[in-house]
């Protein structure tokens, strides 16, 4: 809630002054972070008949002056550039800029110079440069992510803007949150004590006046992690609803595109799964799949008695009430549709790439069993025919991230294995991310066996036995989030920024993941919160993962990195 | 939610900037190193001078001014449209408020025939299903051929009187079938109590035959006539729901194809623009390709053949009635 009403309520404040008829020009980023928070139907009351990008508006030259031009755009200078274009020819009656974060005091004397008409009627900063996706969990939605991998000589300009976006948005959150946080870092990760720096700078000595909000007695927490501290959650398969659609089918800002499945109908080739908007869905999202399939099951025989009460029309009384509910039925049928046919889907894509049979052996990797047993699991499964070549590397992945250092010899054949039997596979990968993830790279207790307390942990849980084989792992955020709980955030691991220190448990905590969030990691958020253990934990990353995104990052990590190598 | 209002640094730098920008018209020769400085000084210099007789309105058309704030201009015909369709909403919702205190009038007790309460609501009632359905043609009007940004403006704001339109009609049937079914109970009640009491006092006559037949067929006759004028009553009631239901169904379903659904694909704001870009590079090729096709024009030449073969025929006919 918190996120996407502070969203709402700044887009609120920018439509509810200005009358008229209304024209509201975004750019690439901030239409995302717009569209997941507001619908098309709310933006016509606010009598906002028109939406277009900053640089698609340029290209037309009609004059629309009964129109008032409200642009909501990142102070980025691509937009400074059209806004000055488009200043010196006014097309529209009135102009309200809007700038989703801090403004350079060039970038205001170049605006006030293009505005020779004087047609700009107020300029603010509203910091919505985040998109909210649920109540605790938002992403920045980054292209270039594989850029944290990469060492900075590679390209530092580039490594520059990277940690320059974070750092925009990380502060978005906060002045949106009206707080000023502590900020700690995970020890062994350098782009994450880089951006831990540069916002602290940010929020304490250059902007501290816009900063400086009522103290708390306790001041929140920033806790800036590195996605290579837990790649397991990154490339494991996942069985509850929100996370299983992203990582089968996936989806974009809250959307999912359908459009390679089969024969669908047009309504339904691209769908909206939002937590705020859908009842069923904000009531199963963290639901497995099992029992997402029952509860489908009876919502749509719930359905089907609907329709047919509708075809039973004899009285004047009914087809009076059938016109009535007409529009909750067409809106329950469309609800209907589109989760069976999200669930039709998965279902055939689990059956074709048997991963059943896979997503055993990957959750016995992530969290018990023997190495012996897991280096012939992980073998037959390599042997088998029908599994595709993308699980097969994660297979190989997860072995390796597990027994890195037990039995090179089995290693060695696993490689081999894997560059034989997958042809596309590009050799190297798994060593690739073995350098950036090792057990040398990685601040904390991925798989519980450093810490004394985990050890005895996993031992009463494997004696205990689990629920569900297929949801038994917990990302390693669960662990951070109940040592933040306790008070037993290691300082070691996880060094403070500046002379701050806590004294006691921070009321509010934003986790910003470098590198990018999974779904499953904001589910282990949304559930932790809803303990009531008396902090609020939010969520956030640089991108959305999927086990194809992170492995995308990674190819692209290690392209770049062998042609830097070469060039040297 | 904090936020940072840089309004006043801005006209603060905006008039710094253009005092510095405007002393350059007493020397329009130096300040000729501008870029586009020199046209815009000359013109404020001769708005500044009053001497000169100028009619800077003509020089100026509306969206672009080169002084001061622009002047908003006149906004395209169908603004009117909308506006009008607007009017007839807030009439409806008035007049809307009149029916539901005629309603509740109307179902309070009264000793009074009520038939002038129920002229009222049927007077009441036929007015808004009328400006219900104007307002509902009027929205037709509003579409636009062609893909132009434009035609989204009107597509949008069709879109959102649509959703007015519609829920304001649902409003109207269900204040009237609420209205119609308290007015269903309330006859009932009464009618119910009666029969029941007919009956008994029929059985309690049936008792004592033969000697009160004929008082018996009366007081039944007296029965059969009451219930028919209800039942005529009740018929007439019925049409009128009928065809409000009908007229309010009809403009349902023509305004259901422009009302957004709720939380579907087409309620993205993203989902929207994209369509609109791709909308206009459509409508682009499009209007390419028939350009193209016309120039080639098959069709014209083979109008242009006809015609002169007409020709050619017309005058051979003259020929023949001339030379015989």
């Amino acid at each position: 809630m918190v996120l996407v009403a502070a969203v709402r309520d700044y887009i609120n404040r920018m439509l509810q002054d200005i009358s008229g008829m209304k024209v509201l020009i975004l750019d690439s980023s901030t239409v995302s972070s717009v569209s997941v928070v507001y619908s098309q139907s709310e933006l016509l009351k606010k009598e906002v008949f028109l939406v277009e990008l900053v640089d698609s508006i340029a290209m037309s030259k009609e004059s629309m002056s009964h129109l008032k031009a409200v642009y909501f755009l990142r102070p980025t200078s691509e937009n400074i550039q059209h806004m000055r274009r488009q200043l010196a020819k006014p097309r529209f009656g009135e102009y309200h800029l809007f700038f989703s974060n801090i403004l350079k005091d060039t970038q205001l004397h170049m605006l006030a110079d293009s505005d020779e008409h004087e047609v700009v009627q107020q300029l603010q900063e509203f910091y919505a440069d985040f998109v909210a996706l649920d109540a605790y969990h938002f992403t920045l939605n980054m292209a270039a992510n594989h850029m944290y991998m990469l060492p900075a000589v590679v390209d530092p300009s580039g490594l520059q803007q990277f940690c320059d976006r974070i750092v925009d948005g990380i502060s978005a959150v906060f002045l949106a949150l009206k707080r000023r946080p502590i900020v700690r870092y995970s020890r062994t990760s350098d782009i994450a004590k880089r951006i831990a720096h540069e916002a602290s700078k940010l929020m304490y000595q250059q902007e501290s006046g816009l900063f400086d909000f009522r103290r708390t007695e306790v001041s929140p927490l920033l806790l800036i992690i590195d996605r290579r501290d837990d790649p397991v959650t990154a490339l494991l398969n996942q069985w509850t609803y929100q996370a299983m659609v992203h990582e089968l089918i996936g989806i974009q800002d809250n959307k999912v595109n359908l459009k390679n499945v089969g024969k669908l109908p047009k309504d339904q080739q691209e769908v909206v799964l939002s937590s705020e908007q859908d009842a069923f869905f904000k009531a199963n999202m963290y639901e497995n799949f099992g029992d997402i399939g029952m509860n489908i099951k009876k919502m749509v025989d719930d359905f089907q008695q609907v329709a047919k009460s509708n075809q039973n029309i004899q009285t004047i009384e009914d087809m009076a009430k059938f016109v009535d509910n007409y529009p909750e039925y067409r809106k329950m049928q469309g609800n209907v549709s589109k989760h069976v046919t999200l669930v039709t889907e998965m279902s055939k894509i689990v059956e074709e790439r048997k991963l059943m049979l896979v997503s055993q052996t990957e959750q016995e990797l992530a969290c018990n069993g023997g190495q012996g047993a897991a280096f012939e699991a992980v073998t037959n499964l390599l042997n088998n025919d029908n599994i595709s070549d993308v699980d097969r590397l994660r297979l190989v992945m997860l072995y390796a991230l597990r027994y890195e250092k037990e039995s090179p010899v089995q290693l060695m054949q696993l490689f081999n294995k894997l560059a034989s039997r997958s042809p596309k596979y590009k050799p190297g990968l798994v060593q690739f991310l073995l350098k950036q993830a090792g057990v040398d790279k990685r601040t904390g207790d991925l798989y519980g066996n450093r810490d004394l307390l985990n050890i005895a942990r996993n031992m009463a849980r494997g004696l205990k036995g689990v629920e569900n084989v297929y949801t038994q792992h917990q990302p390693l955020l669960f662990q951070t989030m109940e040592n933040i709980t306790r008070g037993r955030l290691r300082d070691v691991d996880y060094p403070y920024v500046g002379n701050h220190f806590q004294q006691a448990r921070p009321q509010e905590v934003v986790i910003f993941v470098v590198g990018g969030t999974t779904y499953e990691e904001s589910r282990s958020v949304a559930l932790q919160n809803s303990t009531n253990s008396g902090i609020r934990f939010i969520l956030g990353g640089s991108s959305l993962l999927n086990s194809k995104r992170f492995l995308k990052d990674l190819e692209e990590a290690q392209r770049i990195a062998r042609i830097s190598t070469n060039m040297l | 939610m904090a936020s940072r209002n840089r309004t006043l640094v801005f006209r603060k730098y905006r008039d710094a900037l253009r005092s510095v920008r405007i002393p350059a018209g007493s020397s329009p020769s130096t300040s000729s190193g501008h870029g586009s400085g020199p046209v815009i000084e000359l013109a404020t210099t001769s708005l500044l001078n009053p001497n000169r007789s100028y009619a800077p309105l003509s020089t100026e058309d509306p969206g672009t001014s080169s002084n001061g704030t622009v002047t908003v201009g006149l906004p395209p015909a169908w603004v009117d449209l909308s506006d009008e369709i607007t009017a007839n909403v807030q009439r409806v919702q008035t007049k809307m408020s009149e029916l539901a205190k005629a309603h509740a009038k109307a179902l309070m007790p009264s000793f009074g025939d009520g038939k002038e309460d129920q002229h009222r609501i049927e007077a009441l009632t036929h007015e808004i299903t009328d400006l219900l359905k104007r307002s509902e043609k009027k929205l037709q009007r509003l579409s636009a051929a062609g893909p132009s940004e434009d035609s989204n403006v009107r597509k949008n704001v069709q879109r959102s009187l649509a959703t007015d339109l519609q829920s304001l009609s649902m409003e109207l049937r269900r204040k009237q079938s609420t209205y119609l079914k308290r007015l269903q109970q309330q006859k009932e009640g009464p009618d119910g109590v009666d029969l029941e009491m007919n009956l008994n006092g029929s059985h309690s006559k049936r008792d004592d035959d033969d000697l009160d037949d004929l008082g018996f067929n009366e007081h039944q006759m007296a029965k059969l006539k009451k219930s028919e004028a209800f039942t005529v009553e009740r018929e007439r009631e019925i049409q009128q729901v009928v065809e409000s239901v009908n007229d309010l169904a009809q403009i349902m379903k023509d305004l259901s194809v422009l009302v957004i659904d709720q939380g579907t694909i087409v309620d993205r704001i993203d989902h929207n623009i994209q369509n609109v870009v791709s909308t206009v590079e459509d409508g682009l090729k499009q209007l390419k390709k028939a350009e193209r096709s016309q120039k080639q024009g098959g069709m014209v030449m083979c109008a242009t053949v006809l015609v002169i073969m007409c020709f050619i025929m017309l005058v051979l006919l003259i020929l023949k009635e001339i030379i015989f």
